[in-house]
């Protein structure tokens, strides 16, 4: 597969996915126009993935803000991970937030709830 | 208008502490720069990173909301019935408040209005229980989340208020507002 790359824009994140090294990084801002038609093909690309890669995968996550939308879009991506990690495959995911802000340290605990898979809360100080 | 009443309208704007107010047809592109706005803004004010995050999700939220109506009733041929909307940030007391405005079909807004009615019972853990319940929730294709009223419920520091008033042509005008 090749490597997954879409660039951010002030409402949509940033996204880099290398079949190669396995890492998976979203960065910057999510409140896309439509939410599910932005994350579609990033869930298509990820299940294709699965099902063709069996290596460790690492989730590198460092989203400023999340809409309503692109909370539920996520949660789906993250369960396609979590269907994997239950079936044996190694996966981590790294979830950066901003140390000061509390209401983006509790979404990233949420997310955190919904799997079993390891989930790292990383608080990192000048969220960029 | 007369130029006159542009002094009337700002002076209305100050007196009630409207910091941003947007009234017009919303795109994606005015719900970005007005955000912008609303964050270089509260930045300025050294708000606290949580209570700018309030503030501008509910204003996202609420400016979505609106945008997607609107498409959908013109996807029914009402375009010019309901297009437009308007939104206001503010600040009230010690509070920012976020109310946003547009034109309903009486029919459409009953089960918005019942759910705001049913969050105002809900204490904080009751509303994160909502919110993963809904979380959860199957969608059909094109269906909203349906997660955006309890988020602002969740974001706010009072439960949300809205008012219906009706008007002569059978439309209504709905309002909401979330203190934070």
């Amino acid at each position: 597969m090749e490597i997954l790359h879409i660039e951010g824009t002030r409402s949509t994140p940033e996204i880099h996915f290398d079949p190669v090294d396995r890492v998976l990084r979203i960065a910057g801002e999510s409140y896309p126009e439509n939410s599910f038609a932005f994350y579609q093909p990033l869930q298509a690309w990820i299940a294709e993935f699965l099902s063709e890669n069996s290596g460790a995968v690492v989730l590198n996550i460092g989203l400023s803000y999340l809409n309503t939308g692109s909370t539920k879009c996520l949660l789906d991506i993250l369960d396609l991970f979590e269907e994997a990690f239950v079936t044996g495959r190694d996966i981590t995911v790294d979830w950066h937030c901003d140390r000061d802000n509390d209401r983006a340290v509790e979404a990233a605990e949420e997310f955190a709830e919904e799997v079993t898979m390891p989930f790292n809360i990383i608080p990192i100080n000048e969220f960029p | 208008m007369k130029t006159s009443d542009l002094y009337d309208l700002k002076d209305t704007l100050t007196r009630d502490q409207i910091l941003i107010c947007f009234a017009g047809p919303f795109s994606h592109s005015i719900i970005e720069e007005l955000g912008a706005a609303v964050k270089h803004y509260l930045q300025a004010e050294q708000v606290t990173k949580s209570s700018l995050m309030s503030v501008f999700s509910i204003f996202i939220e609420q400016s979505q909301n609106i945008k997607r109506y609107t498409e959908r009733k013109a996807a029914e041929g009402k375009e010019t019935f309901f297009s437009g909307g308007i939104v206001v940030i503010g600040r009230e007391g010690e509070h920012y408040i976020v109310c946003s405005g547009n034109y309903v079909e009486e029919g459409d807004i009953e089960e918005t209005a019942a759910r705001i009615d049913s969050l105002k019972e809900l204490d904080p853990q009751q509303l994160k229980a909502a919110y993963k319940e809904q979380m959860r929730k199957e969608l059909q294709p094109g269906q909203s989340a349906g997660l955006g009223l309890i988020d602002m419920a969740r974001s706010a520091s009072a439960p949300l208020q809205y008012t219906l008033k009706k008007t002569e042509d059978q439309r209504c005008f709905f309002s909401l507002k979330a203190i934070i």
